[in-house]
C-alpha cells in the first residue's frame, strides 16, 4: 500500500489538539468502506491486523475501534479505555511507529499497518528503558493511564519532543493521569531519554 | 507489642519500588474489565433524559431489531428482581430499574445486552423512552428544593462549646464570610465497569471496587443471595478516590447474565459515569471567626449546606473537623442538607475536609490580614495540644513542625506582605499557605500468611490496590516481620474470597493491613520459636520470646542462628497463620461486622482518651497575569506529619497526588449544571477540566518525622487523603496576596479576577 492512500493517522495525541484528534476520527470514518463482502453477520468484515509482530485474523463489526479490537478480540488488554473519545490518552498505541489514539482509530483502518502495544514494548523479557524508568521514579499510582503514558513517552522521545522538561510536559499533555503522577512521569522520561538515545 | 505484632518495622521507611510495578508497566496488570471471561455479551446503559418524573412507556421494537441484540432490561421486565441499591452512607438512594420514578437526569432506565459492544451501543440509542416530566430543582436556591437540618453520622450533635455568638459580638477583630465549593466528579481514568459470570448459584463479579467485602455484601443483599455465593474480584483498580464502592448497576448486569446464561460485561461510558455513580456535592458555607488583638481566637462558627438527592440524607459535615484545628473557647457549628433532583452524592477524596477547609483556611487567612499578622504566626498562636472539641489530647500533633519545615524550604520569609507588591514583569506574584489535616483511622482486618522452608511467604488479604501501593505495603510489612527480602513475599489481594479488609476509604487501609499482617507474622515467629526451643538444637531451653526472625534466619539472643529451612520444616511442610486484628477501642462485634461487609472503623476523632489526626502545611506560589488574569502555579511546598511512613517512595506519590488534586480543586474542577434541566453539561474529560502535565508545577513534599505509639501500635496514620485538604485555600490565599482579590467561590478562574481588573 502506498503511503498516500492510507487514511491520515496523526501523531501526538493532545487534549489541546482535540480538534486534530477528531479530525482523525473523521478521516478514519471517511475512509472507503471495506470492499470485501461482509462474512457472516451483517456489518461484519474480515480484518487482518499485525500487532506486536503477530498477524491476527478477525471478523469484526466494521464499527469496531482498534482499541476494542485489541481488548475484546485479541485479549491484548494493555491499552486502556478511559474515555473512548480521544480525550485521555489511555488507549495510546503505536501505528507504523507513531503514537495514535486507538479509540479513535477504526480497526479496519489499521489493516496493513504495524501496530505495537504496551505488551510488545519489552523485548525478550527485558523491559524497555522507559518502562524501567517509570518503575524507578514511581511514575504512576493506579497504573491505569500507564500503558498509554509509556507508549506516548517512547514516541515523544523518538519525535524529538523530549529535549526539555517544558517540552516533555507539553508533548505529554494528551495523556491524563488522574492520580497526578505528572512530575514523576517527567522525571522518568528524562531518565529514559538518554538511555534510548544511547541504545 | 513484640508478641502481638512482631517487629515489622524493619523495612519501614526504606524507599521500595512497587512489587506490582512490572505488571503495571508491561500491561499485564489485569484491571477488572481486562479479566478474560468466556464469550461475553456486552451491556450498554440507557439513561433518563429528564431529571424528575416518571417513565410512562419504553418502546423496544427498533432496539430489538438491531442485529445481535439479545435482551433489554427495564423496570417492566425485571424491576422487582433486585432490591434498591443503598447510598454510600447505607441510607436510601435514588432508584434505577427498581422503579418507574425518575429522580435525576441520567438515571438508569434500561440496560441493553448484545453480542457485541457496537450492537449494544446502537440499540441503546434506539430505545424509545417516554416520560411524564416534572420541573426539576437543580441546586441551592432553585425553586422546589427542600432544606433539612442534618444529624451527624454518630448521632451526636455537631460541635458546640461556650457561647460563640456572644464572644463574636464582643471581639475586637472578626471575619464573617461566605464561601462555596462546586460539584465535582472523581473521574478516575478507569471507567466504571462490571463483568458478571454465573456458575450455577455462584456469582463472580469482576469490578473495580474499593470495598471487596462491602460490594459482595451489597450485591448479595440486593439479589437475595447468600454472601458466600458471591465473589467480587478487582485485582487492580484504576483509581477510585472514593467513587468506587457498591453501586446500583451491578445487580442488573448479574440479572442479565443469569437470563442469558452467559457472562455479561458492562463498561459505563465516561458521560454516564457522571450520573450513575456518586459525586462530591456542592457546598455553601458561612464562617464567623473572631480574635483578640493578640490573635488568639475567641469564637468560631462554621455552618454548611450541602446538596443531596431527594431520598438521601448523605452529607459530609466537615464542621466535625474544622473546630478541632485551633484553640478556641467558643464554638458553634451546624449543617443542613438541601434535597434536589440530583443523583446521591458520596465519598470523594477527603470528603469532609476538602470543601470545609476551604472555608476554614480562607477565613483564617482573612483574619490574619485583619490582624496585620503573618498567617503562619496566626496558626502558631492558636496551636493546641488538645482537641478543642473534645478536650482530649492529640496523640501527636506536628502542625507547626510542618509549617516551619515547609516555610523554610519555600522561602516564606522572602514574602513582602502587601498584596500586589511582588511582581515579575507582567506577572503578579502571590504566596499563600494553609493547614492540612486528616483523621487517623484504622479498621478490623483478617489475613492469611504462609511461610515455606525455602524462605518464601504468601500474604493474602482482600485489600484494594487503587494506586496507593497496597501490594507493596503488605510485602514490606510481611518481609520485615519475617526477616526475609521483600521480593520473597507474594501478595494476593483484590478478591473477596480472601480474608476481609474494610473499605479502602478514610485512609485506613495501610494501617489496617499492616497491623493484621504484622500480627500474623508475629504468630509465625512464635510458633517457630516455640518449636525451636523444645527441640534439640541451638535454641534448646531458651525463652521463645527471645528468638527473632532476621536475614532469612531464626536468631537467638546470643547470636545463635538457624536457617528457615530447618526452622520451618520442624513445624511442617509450611507454617500458615490466619490472623484477625480488631483495633483496641472498637467493640468486639466490629470484627464480625467486617465479615458482613460493614464498615467498622476506629476514627481519629471519635476515640475515648485521645484524638488522632495527621497534620500538614501547604505553601503555594501563584502568578497572575496583570492583564489577562491567567493564573499559573509554578511551585508548591507541602509538609506532612503522618506518623510512620511504610514506603516513602509511594507515600511521596500519594501526598503529591493529593496536593495536585487540591490545586485542581482550586483552579480547575467543577461540574457545571444546567439549572433548568438539573443536568450536567460538561460531562466528559474535555469539559471537566483536570490538570494535564503542562498544568502541573514542581511539587516538593516534605515528610516530617513523627514517631507515634498512641494512635495505634505501629503509629500508622494514613496518607491518601491529607494532601488535598487545605490546598484549595492555600491557592486562594496566594491569589489574594498577588491581586488583593479574595475569591470565595471555587474554582478560581481568570474571569473571577477580571471582574475586578
Ligand atoms: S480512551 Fe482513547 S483517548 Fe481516552
Ligand atoms: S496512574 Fe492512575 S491515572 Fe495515572
Amino acid at each position: 500500500m502506498d503511503d498516500q492512500t492510507k487514511p491520515p493517522l496523526r501523531d501526538g495525541p493532545s487534549r489541546r489538539g482535540l480538534f486534530g484528534a477528531f479530525g482523525l476520527a473523521a478521516g478514519a470514518l471517511a475512509a472507503p468502506p471495506v470492499a470485501a463482502a461482509p462474512t457472516g453477520s451483517e456489518g461484519h468484515a474480515p480484518v487482518t491486523l499485525s500487532v506486536n509482530g503477530r498477524e491476527h485474523r478477525l471478523t469484526l463489526d466494521v464499527r469496531t475501534t482498534l482499541l476494542d479490537a485489541l481488548r475484546e478480540h485479541m485479549d491484548l488488554t494493555g491499552a486502556k479505555k478511559g474515555c473512548d473519545h480521544g480525550q485521555c490518552g489511555a488507549c495510546t498505541v503505536h501505528v507504523d511507529g507513531s503514537r495514535v489514539l486507538s479509540c479513535l482509530t477504526l480497526a479496519i483502518s489499521a489493516e496493513g499497518r504495524k501496530v505495537v502495544t504496551i505488551e510488545g514494548l519489552a523485548k525478550d523479557g527485558e523491559l524497555h528503558p522507559m518502562q524501567q524508568a517509570f518503575i524507578d521514579h514511581d511514575g504512576f499510582q493506579c497504573g491505569y493511564c500507564t500503558p498509554g503514558q509509556i507508549m506516548s513517552a517512547v514516541a515523544c522521545v523518538q519525535e524529538g519532543h523530549a529535549a526539555t522538561d517544558d517540552d516533555i510536559r507539553e508533548y505529554m499533555s494528551g495523556n491524563l493521569c488522574r492520580c497526578a503522577a505528572y512530575p514523576r512521569i517527567v522525571a522518568a522520561i528524562r531518565q529514559a531519554r538518554g538511555q534510548m538515545g544511547a541504545a | 507489642m513484640a508478641d502481638t505484632f512482631g517487629d515489622p518495622k524493619q523495612l519501614f521507611g526504606k524507599p521500595t519500588p512497587r512489587i506490582d510495578g512490572k505488571a503495571k508497566v508491561t500491561g499485564s496488570a489485569r484491571f477488572a474489565s481486562d479479566e478474560p471471561v468466556g464469550n461475553p455479551a456486552y451491556a450498554y446503559l440507557v439513561t433518563s433524559r429528564i431529571a424528575k418524573g416518571r417513565v410512562t412507556a419504553i418502546k423496544l421494537d427498533a432496539a430489538k431489531a438491531v442485529p445481535g441484540v439479545l435482551d433489554i432490561l427495564t423496570h417492566g421486565n425485571v424491576g422487582g428482581q433486585a432490591k434498591p441499591a443503598k447510598a454510600a452512607d447505607g441510607g436510601p438512594n435514588t432508584p434505577t430499574l427498581d422503579s418507574d420514578q425518575v429522580m435525576h437526569d441520567g438515571q438508569i432506565v434500561a440496560v441493553v445486552i448484545a453480542d457485541t459492544y457496537e450492537a449494544a451501543r446502537e440499540a441503546a440509542g434506539k430505545v424509545a423512552v417516554t416520560y411524564a416530566a416534572e420541573t426539576p430543582s437543580a441546586t441551592f436556591g432553585s425553586k422546589g428544593v427542600k432544606v433539612a437540618s442534618h444529624k451527624s453520622r454518630s448521632g451526636k450533635p455537631f460541635p458546640k462549646k461556650g457561647d460563640a455568638a456572644r464572644a463574636y459580638r464582643a471581639a475586637p477583630v472578626k471575619v464573617d464570610a461566605r464561601y462555596s465549593t462546586p460539584p465535582q466528579h472523581h473521574n478516575a481514568i478507569e471507567l466504571f465497569t462490571s463483568t458478571c459470570e454465573w456458575d450455577g448459584d455462584h456469582l463472580t463479579v469482576y469490578e473495580p471496587t474499593q470495598a471487596m467485602w462491602g460490594s459482595k455484601a451489597a450485591i448479595a443483599a440486593q439479589l437475595g443471595l447468600e454472601p458466600e455465593n458471591v465473589r467480587v474480584v478487582g485485582r487492580y483498580i484504576g483509581g477510585a478516590f472514593g467513587g468506587k464502592g457498591a453501586n446500583a448497576y451491578t445487580a442488573w448486569v448479574a440479572i442479565a447474565a443469569k437470563r442469558l446464561n452467559r457472562p455479561v460485561k458492562l463498561v459505563v461510558t465516561r458521560e454516564q459515569g457522571f450520573t450513575v455513580r456518586s459525586w462530591r456535592a456542592e457546598t455553601r458555607q458561612q464562617v464567623r471567626i473572631s480574635a483578640g488583638k493578640d490573635g488568639r481566637l475567641t469564637s468560631f462558627f462554621h455552618s454548611g449546606q450541602e446538596v443531596t438527592s431527594r431520598p438521601s440524607q448523605y452529607a459530609v459535615a466537615g464542621v466535625e473537623v474544622t473546630p478541632r484545628m485551633y484553640a478556641c473557647p467558643n464554638i458553634d457549628t451546624k449543617v443542613e442538607v438541601v434535597h434536589a433532583d440530583r443523583p446521591t452524592p458520596g465519598f470523594m477524596r477527603a470528603p469532609a475536609e476538602t470543601p470545609y477547609f476551604f472555608g476554614l483556611e480562607s477565613a483564617m487567612d482573612e483574619l490574619a490580614w485583619k490582624l496585620n499578622m503573618d498567617p503562619v504566626e496566626l496558626r502558631r498562636i492558636n496551636d493546641t495540644r488538645d482537641d478543642p472539641v473534645t478536650g482530649l489530647p492529640f496523640s501527636t500533633r506536628s502542625l507547626m513542625q510542618c509549617y516551619d519545615a515547609a516555610a523554610a524550604k519555600f522561602g516564606w520569609s522572602q514574602r513582602s506582605a502587601k498584596p500586589g507588591s511582588m511582581t515579575d514583569a507582567d506577572w503578579l506574584i502571590g504566596y499563600g499557605c494553609a493547614t492540612a489535616t486528616y483523621p487517623a483511622n484504622v479498621a478490623p482486618a483478617a489475613a492469611r500468611l504462609t511461610l515455606t522452608p525455602d524462605g518464601k511467604a504468601v500474604a493474602a488479604i482482600a485489600g484494594h490496590e487503587m494506586g496507593t501501593g497496597a501490594y507493596t505495603v503488605v510485602a514490606i510489612t510481611a518481609a520485615g516481620a519475617l526477616g526475609i527480602p521483600v521480593d520473597k513475599v507474594k501478595v494476593l489481594m483484590g478478591d473477596s474470597d480472601l480474608p476481609p479488609l474494610t473499605i479502602g476509604g478514610g485512609s485506613n487501609n495501610a494501617a489496617s493491613k499492616a497491623h493484621v499482617v504484622a500480627k500474623a507474622a508475629g504468630e509465625i515467629r512464635k510458633r517457630l520459636a516455640e518449636a525451636a526451643v523444645a527441640a534439640n538444637g541451638p535454641f534448646k531451653g531458651l525463652d521463645p520470646a527471645t528468638l527473632t526472625l532476621k536475614d532469612g534466619k531464626l536468631l537467638g539472643p546470643s547470636g545463635q542462628t538457624e536457617d528457615l529451612k530447618t526452622a520451618v520444616s520442624r513445624v511442617g511442610s509450611l507454617v500458615e497463620v490466619y490472623a484477625e486484628n480488631n483495633p483496641e477501642g472498637l467493640p468486639p462485634e466490629a470484627m464480625a461486622n467486617t465479615y458482613k461487609g460493614q464498615t467498622a472503623m476506629l476514627r481519629g476523632g471519635g476515640r475515648k482518651d485521645h484524638s488522632a489526626f495527621s497534620f500538614g502545611a501547604h505553601f503555594v506560589e501563584v502568578r497572575v497575569h496583570r492583564l489577562t488574569r491567567e493564573i499559573r502555579v509554578p511551585r508548591v511546598v507541602s509538609a506532612f506529619a503522618g506518623g510512620t511512613i511504610i514506603n516513602p517512595l509511594t507515600a511521596y506519590s500519594q501526598y503529591m497526588g493529593g496536593v495536585i488534586w487540591g490545586l485542581s480543586a482550586a483552579l480547575f474542577e467543577a461540574t457545571d449544571l444546567h439549572q433548568a434541566q438539573a443536568r450536567y453539561v460538561n460531562n466528559d474529560l474535555a469539559g471537566y477540566v483536570i490538570p494535564v502535565n503542562a498544568d502541573t508545577p514542581s511539587i516538593d513534599v516534605i515528610m516530617v518525622d513523627e514517631p507515634d505509639n498512641t494512635t495505634n501500635p505501629l503509629g500508622i496514620k494514613g496518607i491518601g487523603e491529607i494532601g488535598i485538604t487545605g490546598m484549595n485555600a492555600a491557592v486562594a490565599n496566594a491569589v489574594y496576596h498577588a491581586t488583593g482579590i479574595r475569591v470565595r467561590d471555587l474554582p478560581i478562574r481568570p474571569e473571577k479576577l477580571l471582574a475586578h481588573a
